[in-house]
């Protein structure tokens, strides 16, 4: 039997109202799109195409679309820890520590301090972070910032983790870094993840699936299942199948119509 | 990897030999000027003669006049009034503005109100608190509150106004209802805002303690020096400002240590 979906959005729409000019802005155009538990897809997309908005609706933020939007056959009136949310920049309260932080929303659970304890441990760890947990986030570099958004979402054990370019602020090599840490954790965890990015090597790396869509008013361009089965290691990125994957999303987005494909630009710098 | 940490919060600021220029030249002239007798005592005493006076109200060692040894008794009653009016300020002031900065229906209520009554000069209330309150006492709590409110009212509501929404989504995404999120991320995120906003009332209220006892209640500092003019000890007059200043710099002192057992952090805000 196939995993039954987690989230479905069907035809939806959604336009900013009172934008400047009194006329509404339309950001999402029609967007459908599924998820099944335990995946991992992403969504890309130049600057401006919605993609945050998008995100921003799953995770219960905004509200006022058209079409139907269900997850786990309901409709979403409000933010919940079930659809955890990793920022682009950590957003973690500045006046908590990093243990403050990690338990505020084990807090809010109503859980005991003993067992609030023992799960900050466990996810300090996983995060690799453990020795920071009286360090405040202004201490921290932003990777380590990161670590930290990420482990008090996992904390709460979500149904859905909702990443919002959460790497896009980082180093390369730092973003490498929180990339394998990102997939070792899915894989422990058996997360389903939404992820947003304009990192197109990021969206096919870490993925199950892309969505590729359009610059504004946001549409579903294509959808692509990313082939590569098995454990992901960073050589993957070197070999043609990833390459080739890869410069066919940029023809998507960066349509050919403006010079030489990006197929064969690839190709040429190789 | 490590960032530097700094406090938001910092004790004394480092000493500056160019500050201390104008208040030795103001002290020489001073001494100058009563010691060859230019001008009289009974209008300016000289330097010595004050810090006679100065210890002489604490400590009653040498009866130089009728306050001499009353100081505690005097500072005791103004600390009350200002603990008074300025607590009554607080619990009108702080909840009502961290409301009105996070709920539109609050503050389309209270603002306007608000800013049509603090647009009357805080002194102005004197002569119509003294016909409803009476003279003493009353008026004088009642002109502290009324003058501290405002600025302890402000600053929360621009502190929690000003708390970043991306606080607030990560809260509620992390599972705080709407009392949570106002106990765990708006009062923290604003507690800068508010801490500024209870200084600047604190001073007020200083201020607004004089005036209130200059208007004929019989102890406090501001009566001493009310009276002391009447009696004819400039000294006296004087000496009660130095302590009047004494006090207010005490206070904010452990108005803010108070503020350093909360964390201060507030980083960097987020995108």
């Amino acid at each position: 039997m196939m995993d039954q979906d987690i989230l479905t959005i069907t035809n939806m729409s959604f336009n900013f109202i009172n934008s400047p000019g009194n006329t509404d802005l339309r950001v999402l155009d029609n967007i459908s799109l599924t998820m099944a538990q335990g995946e991992f897809i992403s969504i890309v997309g130049p600057s401006g195409c919605g993609k945050t908005t998008l995100l921003n609706i799953i995770a219960g933020f905004i509200h006022g679309y058209d079409g139907q939007f269900s997850y786990l056959g309901q409709s979403i009136t409000s933010p919940s820890p079930e659809r955890a949310v990793v920022f682009q920049s950590a957003v973690l309260f500045p006046w908590l520590t990093v243990y403050g932080n990690i338990a505020y929303g084990l807090k809010q659970a109503g859980l005991k301090k003993a067992a609030i304890n023992e799960i900050v441990k466990d996810y300090l760890g996983l995060v690799q972070m453990v020795g920071f947990e009286d360090y405040y986030p202004e201490q921290l570099s932003g990777g380590m910032q990161q670590r930290v958004a990420l482990a008090r979402v996992l904390a709460l054990q979500p149904k859905i983790l909702l990443m919002d370019e959460p790497f896009a602020g980082l180093d390369a090599q730092t973003r490498l870094n929180m990339q394998e840490l990102l997939i070792d954790i899915t894989k422990k965890q058996s997360a389903s993840v939404v992820f947003v990015t304009h990192d197109v090597e990021e969206a096919i790396y870490l993925s199950n699936r892309v969505y590729v869509m359009s610059k504004r008013p946001g549409k579903v361009i294509k959808q692509i299942k990313v082939p590569f089965t098995g454990i992901r290691h960073l050589s993957l990125r070197n070999t043609k199948p990833f390459i080739t994957l890869k410069a066919d999303i940029w023809d998507l987005l960066v349509p050919s119509s403006q010079g030489i494909p990006a197929r064969q630009l690839k190709l040429v710098s190789k | 990897m490590l960032r530097q940490s700094h406090h938001i919060t910092r004790w004394g600021n480092k000493f500056d030999i160019l500050g201390i220029i104008i208040p030795a030249a103001v002290l020489t002239i001073w001494y100058s000027v009563t010691r060859v007798g230019l001008v009289p005592a009974y209008l300016l005493p000289s330097p010595a003669q004050l810090g006679q006076v100065v210890l002489d109200f604490a400590t009653g060692t040498w009866h130089l006049n009728p306050y001499s040894g009353t100081l505690w008794a005097h500072v005791t009653v103004s600390s009350i009034r200002v603990l008074h009016g300025f607590a009554l300020a607080v619990i009108v002031g702080l909840p009502l503005g961290l409301l009105s900065g996070r709920m539109k229906l609050v503050s389309r209520l209270v603002d306007p109100s608000i800013n049509l009554i603090r647009s009357i000069p805080g002194i102005g209330w004197l002569p119509l608190a003294m016909v409803w309150l009476g003279v003493g006492e009353n008026t004088t709590v009642f002109l502290i509150a009324l003058a501290a409110f405002f600025p302890i009212f402000i600053n929360a509501a621009q502190g929690s106004r000003n708390v970043p929404d991306t606080y607030l989504r990560a809260g509620e995404m992390l599972g705080a209802n709407k009392f949570s999120l106002f106990t765990t991320i708006v009062f923290p995120a604003a507690l800068p805002s508010i801490l500024a906003g209870l200084r600047l009332g604190l001073g007020l209220s200083w201020a607004y303690l004089v005036l209130g006892e200059l208007t004929g209640v019989n102890q406090g500092l501001g009566a001493v020096m009310m009276d002391s003019r009447m009696l004819g000890h400039v000294d006296v007059v004087m000496v009660s400002m130095l302590y009047i200043a004494v006090l207010g710099w005490l206070s904010d002192l452990v108005l803010r240590s108070l503020f350093r057992l909360a964390p201060m952090r507030t980083g960097g805000a987020p995108q």
